[in-house]
């Protein structure tokens, strides 16, 4: 017999996904897909590589979930495997790119702006992925966090693991480097 | 909303005093919206069940070899047991002569062994 999860609470979820319900585990999935979707997809642009890192947060959550002792928020651990992942992958990418190609920072990201319902509405997306994936990784994640997921100052710090003035000089510093970034958009 | 003025959302939604939550709702009904495409939780169980499969195979595997290496290390553990009996036996100690198996030999009796004298 098939169970639903719709209305499960976290906690119900972890402990079905631990004993192997792949429903309960496809539940989380779907919570959380979105909010993975924009940090990664915020990070790496709008490419296969970032459906890819997706599928590796997911993968990577599963097999630790026996681990997720519930201190944090699900939400928050997940989003914690998400940045590191994304990292690793932007780390990757600039050693490969600075052996391999003569490409800069900045075409090292594919652009695959998927449909919108209007014209408009994909030129911001468009806008907003160019003008991210012009920032240095460093800021993109601040910017990412607080713009796309839109946390505050004091959930960026705890998520990112950094001093709230680390956080707080890094959005000042990003702010003037995205005016400039959108300057020549 | 025209490029400028999304621009200065964008510009706006960075400030300190700016509620994150508020900006990010209006970029997003702006169309900056991400999402991963159709099928995506599909592929993530799929790779999670093929993957369990192979987890469970290693798991496995490296029980096996917990086995095996059990086994080996007893039969070791004994072996080294005898060895050390029978040396003692038939050296009377453990000196490292006796382990070396020179124990009854003398100096002068390597040299004649070794050069055939």
């Amino acid at each position: 017999m098939k169970v639903s999860y719709r209305q499960a609470e976290e906690s119900e979820l972890v402990r079905a996904s631990i004993e192997g319900d792949k429903l309960a585990f496809g539940e989380i999935v779907e919570r959380y897909s979105k909010m993975v979707a924009r940090t990664v997809k915020g990070m790496l642009g709008d490419s296969v590589f970032a459906e890819d890192i997706g599928q590796e947060v997911f993968i990577k959550l599963y097999y630790s979930l026996a681990d997720f002792r519930g201190e944090a928020k699900l939400s928050t651990y997940i989003q914690k495997i998400a940045i590191n992942l994304t990292l690793n992958e932007i780390k990757r990418r600039k050693r490969f790119f600075s052996t391999f190609s003569q490409k800069g920072n900045n075409e090292m990201y594919e652009y695959e702006v998927p449909d919108y319902e209007s014209e408009e509405k994909r030129d911001a997306s468009e806008l907003v992925n160019k003008a991210l994936m012009r920032l240095d990784p460093k800021f993109r994640i601040i910017v990412a966090m607080r713009m796309l997921q839109g946390y505050s100052t004091k959930e960026t710090a705890e998520i990112l693991d950094l001093p709230l003035g680390t956080v707080l000089s890094r959005l000042s510093r990003a702010q003037e480097q995205l005016k400039v970034i959108l300057k020549k958009l | 909303m025209k490029p400028s003025e999304l621009k200065r959302l964008i510009i706006g939604s960075l400030d300190e005093n700016a509620d994150p939550q508020l900006a990010a709702r209006k970029l997003e009904e702006e169309g900056v919206s991400f999402d991963f495409s159709k099928g995506f939780i599909d592929k993530v169980i799929d790779r999670v069940a093929s993957g369990a499969d192979t987890v469970s195979r290693e798991i496995e595997f490296s029980r096996s070899m917990r086995i095996v290496f059990n086994r080996i290390a007893l039969t070791g553990v004994a072996a080294i047991v005898l060895l050390l009996i029978s040396i003692f036996m038939g050296e009377g100690s453990f000196s490292l002569n006796s382990f070396l198996g020179l124990g009854d030999t003398y100096d002068e009796g390597i040299i004649c062994l070794l050069t055939g004298n």
